[in-house]
């Protein structure tokens, strides 16, 4: 087998990456894929946490390179999705603990093994991107609609490039169609006319995101999943190369009528 | 591990200054030799740096490819080093130094023997024709005109000592005429900058973007910058 490797990223933290992960993980596992999930965030890990699976860890990344157990002893299989599997980062040591070359090797051999290698990569543009960027064959970057998140994507847009990283793709991570109607956010279109890379999905806001992830349940497997857990789905759907159109962002009528009086204020 | 005075340099050298590490790389050596040398100095554990230190990368009239800058970069990085800047007198490297994500200085070739011209009347560079997207956090400083056939996006950086051109939407920082030409001219198909510099003024694009889109020009007149259509600025000059 010879899956693909994917580094989740995106400069800026807390703008979901680690939900990302887990959820796109999640999905790719509901479609019978066999998916592992390596947490690079090394001194901050939370990825077994969103996937509720903190209590299952025994070793880390940092034993298997250290030799003192094998790959297959530290993956923590889920109980819910049998395809998905963590490969949990260490929490005692920071990210200088491993180099890009261990990285390169780990993946190598967990390509062999799984249909997808998901790294969830640390914020920052420092060692611990550079190590969970390493062995990486295309990249995730998630960014939100803000002017901040979209520089740091687009500086990590940059670094990808000149790291050799194939063509990184595009998650919008907690949009909210109201305001970019009013022009108080960016618009997908905004922000795609700046980055210009390849849209993946766009996952709107939804406080159930954080309450599901709270719980460790990552929202896609809820039974009818909210829209932003169908946005997760989608996204799955689209790594496996189906074609998938976007989803249309209904607006609540009563914001709509609002927004379009203030546009009709404001002049926008 | 010294170079005798009067020969040509046969080491790679780190020196260390306030801004950086500087990396001297020799014009004459072999490629395999460079590597071998910078692997060497590296593995040693030199106590010049500290883990994050910046490396600014001096290569004169050598040339590097992408591949050799992207090995010079890993084996920086692989110390925690991080590679800010190449300074280059060729063009192909500053062009496969600015393709490879990096920022870029372009310097101008030392002076010939017979140079006598006074330093007031010195030529500029050739124009750096470069099409790429200039993204967050990369720098381009070239001693003559640019020209970019992309976006110049916000948090990117140009500064040229001629001309600036941008086939694209110039939305960053870019700096013309910066050895002090009043004269020089900064173009884009759509002029959103977050500032704009000719010589030494300084002007902050308008917060209301204009109606519609047009390609528009910055020049200096009166002393302050001024922004216009291209079109009509065509006209009246």
């Amino acid at each position: 087998m010879s899956g693909k490797v994917i580094v989740i990223t995106s400069g800026k933290g807390g703008v979901g990456k680690t939900t990302s992960s887990a959820n796109l993980g999640m999905a790719l596992a509901s479609r019978g894929k066999s998916v592992v999930l390596i947490d690079a965030d090394f001194g901050l890990r939370n990825l077994d946490l969103l996937l509720g699976l903190e209590n299952r860890v025994v070793y880390t990344i940092l034993e298997v390179l250290d030799g003192e157990c094998r790959l297959e002893q530290a993956l923590v299989r889920d109980k819910r999705q049998p395809g998905l599997a963590l490969l949990p980062a260490v929490q005692r040591r920071d990210k200088s603990a491993v180099t890009p070359e261990q990285m390169q090797e780990l993946t190598g051999r967990l390509a062999e093994m799984f249909n997808y290698v998901l790294i969830d990569c640390p914020a920052g543009i420092e060692q611990g991107f550079r190590n969970a960027i390493s062995g990486a064959h295309t990249a995730i970057v998630v960014t939100t609609p803000e002017v901040s998140a979209v520089r740091d994507a687009d500086r990590v847009i940059g670094l990808l490039g000149a790291a050799g990283v194939g063509e990184p793709r595009l998650v919008i991570n907690r949009y909210r169609p109201q305001l970019a109607q009013t022009n108080d956010l960016m618009s997908v279109d905004d922000v795609l006319e700046i980055l210009a890379v390849k849209l993946l999905g766009v996952v709107p806001e939804d406080e159930q995101v954080i309450t599901t992830t709270n719980r460790g349940e990552p929202i896609v497997l809820a039974a009818s999943p909210p829209p932003a857990g169908q946005a997760f789905i989608n996204i799955a759907r689209r790594l496996e190369g189906e074609d998938v159109p976007l989803m249309e962002f209904k607006l609540p009528a009563g914001n709509g009528f609002i927004a379009r009086l203030r546009a009709l204020f404001t002049g926008r | 591990m010294q170079t005798l005075p009067n020969s040509l340099p046969t080491q790679v050298t780190f020196k260390g200054t306030l801004e950086g590490l500087r990396l001297l790389i020799p014009v004459a050596l072999p490629w395999e030799e460079v590597a071998l040398q910078l692997q060497h100095r590296l593995n040693a554990g030199e106590r010049l740096w500290q883990g994050g230190a910046v490396v600014i990368l001096e290569v004169g009239e050598r040339l590097l490819d992408g591949l050799q800058l992207r090995a010079v970069t890993e084996m920086l990085a692989a110390q925690q080093l991080h590679l800010r800047r190449v300074c280059t007198v060729r063009r192909q490297t500053a062009v496969a130094a600015a393709v490879a994500g990096l920022s870029v200085e372009q310097q101008e070739a030392p002076p010939e023997e017979n140079s006598d011209k006074p330093p007031a009347l010195r030529e500029q560079a050739e124009p750096l024709y470069l099409q790429t997207t200039l993204r967050s956090g990369m720098s381009l400083v070239h001693p003559g005109t640019v020209i970019v056939v992309g976006d110049v996006n916000p948090g990117a950086e140009i500064v040229a000592d001629g001309d600036i051109l941008v086939w694209g939407t110039l939305r960053g920082v870019a700096h013309a005429g910066a050895h002090g030409n009043t004269r020089a001219l900064i173009f884009a198909l759509r002029l959103r900058p977050i500032q704009l510099r000719i010589a030494d003024r300084v002007a902050r694009a308008s917060d209301e973007p204009p109606a519609a889109p047009q390609p528009e020009v910055a020049y200096i007149q009166d002393n302050t910058i001024h922004i216009a259509i291209t079109t009509e600025f065509a006209r009246r000059w």
